[in-house]
């Protein structure tokens, strides 16, 4: 956690839930746990409000509590920081479930985002009001929701305990393992009912069952992406095909979040499956090329292990992420100081100690600018110096020392990490200030676009419309279009970045032993 | 002797690591005598983006997304905040700020610690009240047919027995109230408002100050 990522936290929140939650969370985050009377006291905002931001903040599952360890009666609430940064994923997700799950799906999605958890009826209830697919049934809502729930996409919340009292200050809950994807009873008529408004949602049978997101999952769809997509680039369609089968083999035995290596998957096993569920016969015919293909390829996405079963393979996360990582590290170096210093880059890195002068030898590149690449790098903390010093030397002159550059894998990929909160960060408050330079304008055209969308309805003659229309002079238009542009530009960048950033997270925690809030359910 | 102290991670260097590192003379980068400024100038400009479908999907979304939070309910605005926000909004602006407003929030209580919910303690406080004043009431009421019935008999009888009388029917109501009155009390010790066991929180900074005042020297 660094202090950019305290900023970014900081600027998503106030966009999605204002000043007030803002402050709140900005006191969670630079402490463990707090009290409700400590936040009150440090944020400067009434009682009630922070209550009210605490409750938001729970309820969008950002904010955990749990009874203080001296004092039952009393929570205390901690951040969960890690989460914060899927708010600006959002996105992402529900467009992975369109593309799985069409449209239903979608809005079953949404649903669960806006209201951060909730039961399966309602989740329908809403689904069925809202109606933007008019013409899909109850039916059809409950199947997606259903499969949803099965392929792992969405997760049961802790169930609550409800005491023999009645209610306790500090609510408990109950994880269980084993229900976390059962799937609930839904009663079709009772949701028949509710909407005619003849019952309502208590009198639903699984009104004690609440529903999230599973981020994870999601997380682990966008890893697997990130490889096969890695794959069908560098060795082809069938290669990658070839891959997505021996992932899903390896899933069977794997936790999906396993860190370093997956467990061993047989060659006869992948090409069982292979034949049971492709009928790509290209890939059938040269199974044992491609697998090698993917082996011997630098990526290193395949490991062989050993003979038994006609070949054993690992799946190995951290070379693969490390290497994958490494492009993306280099690919910034290109852009930002040029071929020439991603050329030092490498060399470097494939040399793992490198003294200056062989460095220039290495990269076949004049001195003087492998001098100054060189050290425009060190200076941005891309590559790191170590000095071996030479024993003795004595009180006279200086000691004889070497000055190796090297990588520090770890701590390269962290600044750069650190660089894209920043950047985001710094995307974030631009798109603000753009957005609220120009409130009017953009007000403005608004209410035009309201304002000419009823008169059409109304039928009134174009000529009329066409001069309420240009009450929006071609000087406005121009600034709106350039400021239209100008956060559509941003916003692009932003998703953009969060790619880089997914990916160098991926890096930390498959390369790392870093605690990185990945946990196979949350 | 390189790396003087512990300046090994402060990113410069020293002359000789320098000269070491093979930056000797006019190739010595400038000593910063200043701080960079807040925007330096791009060196090189940024390629543009292609967007693709999926992101364009993905932008759409998000935009609408920001937008309805930021009309929902759980984009809480600061009462002081808006005070002087309405300050300047005309009357038009502020109906359509209530209309925006109108969609309630929706919190699952239960699951939530008991101190957030601040609609339920003034329930509670709400429905206490009204059934204190109603007890009163009828209280009241018996009280006077009691008096009027005192008033009727005293009127009849003999002025002695009237204190008797009197004091007897005081009684009589008090027992009465005595009666209806436990649960009130018990209601009243319900209130969460009076109980304090639930905030008494101690934090141990007490603990230990008789010895502190033992320094001060003893008392005579």
């Amino acid at each position: 956690m660094s202090a950019d990522y305290a900023d970014l936290c900081s600027a998503i929140l106030e966009q999605c839930f204002g000043k007030v939650v803002q402050s709140v969370a900005d006191c969670l985050f630079s402490a463990t746990t707090r009290t409700l009377s400590q936040i009150v006291s440090s944020t400067n905002f009434s009682r009630k409000e922070v209550g009210l931001a605490l409750s938001v903040l729970i309820k969008f599952r950002l904010v955990n509590f749990e009874p203080s360890k001296s004092n039952a009666y009393l929570p205390e609430y901690s951040l969960r920081r890690e989460d914060v940064i899927c708010l600006l994923r959002y996105s992402r997700y529900i467009h992975l479930v369109q593309s799985k799950y069409g449209n239903v799906g979608a809005s079953i999605a949404e649903e669960l985002l806006n209201s951060g958890s909730d039961t399966a009826t309602s989740i329908l209830l809403k689904c069925l009001s809202n109606g933007e697919n008019k013409s899909e049934t109850a039916e059809s809502y409950k199947n997606i929701l259903l499969k949803m729930i099965a392929d792992h996409y969405i997760i049961k919340s802790p169930e609550l305990i409800t005491s023999e009292e009645g209610d306790d200050l500090v609510p408990r809950f109950l994880t269980n393992e084993c229900d976390f994807f059962v799937p609930p009873i839904i009663d079709l008529q009772l949701l028949a009912k509710i909407q005619k408004g003849e019952s309502t949602l208590s009198n639903a049978q699984d009104s004690a069952m609440v529903w999230h997101l599973n981020y994870d999952r999601f997380h682990q769809e966008f890893r697997d992406d990130i490889m096969k997509i890695a794959i069908e680039r560098k060795l082809g369609e069938n290669a990658a095909e070839c891959f997505r089968f021996i992932l899903n083999i390896m899933y069977n035995t794997t936790d999906p979040w396993q860190r370093r290596v997956s467990n061993q998957v047989t060659y006869v096993e992948i090409k069982q499956t292979i034949e049971r569920k492709s009928n790509n016969l290209d890939l059938l015919k040269h199974l044992d090329q491609y697998i090698a293909l993917i082996t011997d390829d630098s990526l290193g996405f395949l490991r062989k292990v050993g003979d038994m079963g006609g070949g054993q393979y690992v799946v190995d996360m951290e070379s693969s992420f490390e290497s994958l990582a490494f492009a993306c590290v280099e690919s910034v170096i290109t852009e930002r100081f040029g071929s020439k210093a991603a050329r030092i880059f490498r060399v470097i890195r494939f040399k793992k100690f490198i003294e200056q002068e062989d460095l220039q030898k290495e990269a076949m590149i004049p001195a003087k600018e492998a001098k100054s690449l060189a050290y425009n790098l060190f200076q941005e903390q891309f590559i790191h110096v170590k000095v071996i010093k030479k024993a003795g030397g004595g009180g006279s002159g200086p000691a004889k020392a070497f000055y190796l550059f090297q990588i520090k894998t770890k701590d390269t990929v962290r600044m750069l990490l650190d660089v894209c909160y920043k950047a985001l960060y710094n995307i974030i408050r631009r798109s603000n200030f753009e957005k609220s330079e120009h409130k009017g304008l953009i007000e403005k055209s608004q209410r035009l676009d309201s304002i000419v969308e009823t008169m059409k309805e109304r039928g009134e003659s174009e000529d009329y419309i066409a001069e309420i229309v240009e009450t929006f002079t071609p000087p406005e238009c121009e600034i709106l279009n350039k400021v239209k542009h100008r956060i559509k530009t941003l916003s692009k960048a932003e998703l953009t970045l969060d790619d880089t950033i997914f990916l160098l997270q991926m890096y930390q925690h498959h390369c790392t032993t870093l605690p990185t809030g990945i946990q196979k359910f949350k | 002797m390189a790396g003087r102290g512990r300046g090994g991670k402060t990113g410069s260097l020293t002359a000789e690591q320098m000269q070491a590192l093979g930056c000797v003379g006019k190739d010595m980068p400038q000593v910063q005598s200043a701080p960079p400024p807040t925007f330096p100038p791009v060196l090189n400009k940024p390629i543009t983006l292609e967007t693709t479908t999926a992101q364009s999907y993905q932008l759409l979304w998000k935009e609408d997304f920001l937008n309805r939070m930021r009309d929902s309910p759980y984009y809480i605005i600061s009462a002081s905040q808006e005070k002087k926000k309405t300050d300047v909004k005309d009357w038009r602006e502020k109906a359509i700020q209530r209309l925006k407003h109108r969609a309630q929030a929706e919190f699952n209580y239960k699951a939530m610690p008991r101190e957030l919910n601040s609609t339920s303690r003034k329930r509670t406080a709400a429905e206490l009240r009204p059934k204190q004043v109603a007890k009163k009431n009828k209280n009241i009421e018996d009280r006077l047919k009691q008096l009027e019935q005192k008033e009727l008999k005293s009127g009849a009888g003999a002025g002695g027995d009237n204190d008797n009388d009197e004091a007897k029917q005081e009684s009589d109501s008090e027992r009465e109230d005595e009666q209806e009155d436990p649960e009130a009390a018990l209601d009243d010790e319900m209130d969460e408002e009076n109980d304090y066991a639930n905030d008494y929180f101690d934090n141990g900074e007490a603990y230990n100050e008789e010895d502190d005042n033992m320094d001060d020297g003893p008392v005579y």
